[in-house]
């Protein structure tokens, strides 16, 4: 049975797109191909990876992998291609330069999304919310501390001003 | 690469989901969280006709205290706002199970009712389309004969739920609707031996919800895998207790992913139900186990490793529930 097209709806970082999808794409295909938005990559394509990790409506760490299209019809998502604002890199992605914490690069978005949900989930995460927030997304080149480094020190309130000279660009 | 062919739907209410499903001429499969099913429709072990979307019907997010102490629980609740529900507050053992569960990732996106119904797992099936042609269908895609296990002449697929066993241990029950009613069933009866027809929902039900006994006194949970995050479980034991110190009566120990049925092991608690629980009496207890849980398999891990893992987290768990 071929499955019918649906129009469908997706408001991704802010900005709403209306589009035929068919049942077989998943939302890491249609935020790739029709969307077109590649930053957010494909890695295993099963639930391992996390590397298209993205952050749905609540600002939670989601695969979308693992998710058909049509599953997120009027619904609001942000990918890596949204933390970015007015030109202006968000605190996070400072942190990871400043901290040195990408390697090949492939997993950065994932890892990214994945610490962005972890800055929104909690105001003061502790080392076990961090392990936690970031048990399902991988890097191969082996970064996770340097990666956990930037993640608390944008996490960490006696950081505010860096934080804010962080979001200044400087 | 794109998912198998099918039509997707999502009604708007449980009465539209219902009707759908009993209705449908096709295979349909339930879709809540996703992340067993399309993992499974990637690796073409799900070819269904209809994707039948659950996810987001009001009537499966409910989570409510009931009168006489019992707490429901939405099916279509997702694991990772469960994990800090209020009314669970006071389950720390089935918290440790939600939280056991592969990754914050999946837990934002899977659900409860997803857990419990988790396709069984097999080395052989689990594989890729491709991989599997290589040697052709299983019991588990049309064919009567198991690649995994020579001698099996029904599917031993093993039940990988890491939820099912703490709420075992809880003796929760299940809600299933379908157009003719709703049927509660205990879990301790919902799975069945067969990997296939892992469980005793029609194919016209949808599982609404779950209810939560008045919680035991003491309860215990370990998963023990290979690495903690992301993964599923060489086995997992959830064991609960009313009493105090070695004092205790309502037992329950649960094993789970060590079998296609969770297993409920009852002679082993009546041990200890009778003698409490001092070192003699855990060490006779956990002299049962092996017997109790019948025949096991050498899938993922030996049946040796399996039995050995076995009796050494019913010691540590029953350990743990003494000093509780």
């Amino acid at each position: 049975m071929a499955g019918k097209r649906q129009l469908m709806t997706l408001t991704v970082n802010g900005d709403d797109y209306e589009m035929l999808v068919s049942p077989r794409q998943t939302l890491l295909d249609v935020i790739r191909d029709q969307v077109g938005l590649t930053g957010t990559k494909e890695g295993c394509t099963t639930g391992s990876c996390g590397v298209c990790t993205i952050n749905n409506d609540r600002g939670e760490a989601v695969l979308s992998c693992l998710t058909p299209a049509l599953e997120w019809q009027g619904k609001s998502i942000t990918t890596i291609e949204g933390l970015e604002v007015n030109g202006k890199l968000d605190a996070l992605q400072n942190a990871f330069l400043d901290y040195g914490a990408v390697q090949c690069g492939f997993c950065t978005p994932g890892v990214l999304m994945s610490a962005k949900a972890v800055i929104n989930a909690f105001d003061h995460p502790g080392e076990e919310d961090i392990n936690d927030g970031m048990a399902g997304v991988l890097c191969r080149c082996t970064g996770h501390i340097k990666v956990k480094e930037a993640i608390r020190n944008v996490a960490d309130s006696s950081n505010e001003t860096q934080r804010e000279r962080r979001d200044d660009g400087q | 690469m794109l998912l198998p062919e099918h039509e997707f739907s999502k009604p708007a209410s449980l009465r539209d989901s219902l009707t759908e499903l009993a209705e449908a001429g096709g295979e349909v499969k339930l879709l809540a969280g996703g992340t067993d099913v399309v993992f499974n429709m990637r690796g073409r072990l799900f070819r269904p006709d209809v994707l039948l979307s659950i996810r987001d019907l009001p009537e499966l997010q409910e989570v409510e205290q009931l009168a006489d102490g019992a707490v429901s629980l939405g099916a279509g609740c997702r694991l990772s706002e469960l994990e800090r529900h209020a009314l669970l507050k006071g389950y720390p053992g089935l918290i440790a199970g939600l939280r056991a569960v592969a990754s914050r990732h999946v837990r934002n996106m899977a659900t409860l009712g997803g857990n419990l119904n988790l396709d069984t797992r097999c080395w052989y099936a689990n594989q890729t389309a491709e991989w599997r042609a290589a040697k052709g269908p299983c019991l588990k895609t049309g064919m009567e004969v198991c690649h995994a296990i020579k001698s099996a002449d029904i599917c031993v697929a093993l039940n990988a739920s890491d939820i099912a066993p703490a709420l075992l241990a809880l003796d929760a029950s299940v809600v299933l609707a379908s157009l003719n009613g709703e049927r509660t069933v205990k879990l301790a009866d919902y799975y069945t031996d067969d990997g296939v027809q892992h469980t005793v929902r029609r194919p016209d039900e949808i599982m609404t919800r779950v209810l939560l006994p008045k919680n035991s006194d003491r309860m215990a949970y370990i998963k023990e895998t290979a690495r903690k995050g992301n993964d599923f479980a060489y086995a997992t034991i959830a064991a609960s207790a009313d009493g105090h110190g070695n004092q205790c009566s309502r037992v329950r120990i649960v094993l789970g992913s060590l079998t296609t049925r969770p297993a409920l092991l009852l002679k082993t608690a009546a041990v200890l139900v009778e003698h409490g629980l001092d070192d003699t009496t855990i060490k006779a207890a956990v002299g049962e186990v092996r017997d109790e849980l019948g025949a096991l398999t050498n899938l993922y891990t030996p049946a040796a490793y399996k039995g050995r893992i076995a009796r050494a987290l019913v010691r540590e768990a029953l350990q743990q529930l003494r000093e509780q």
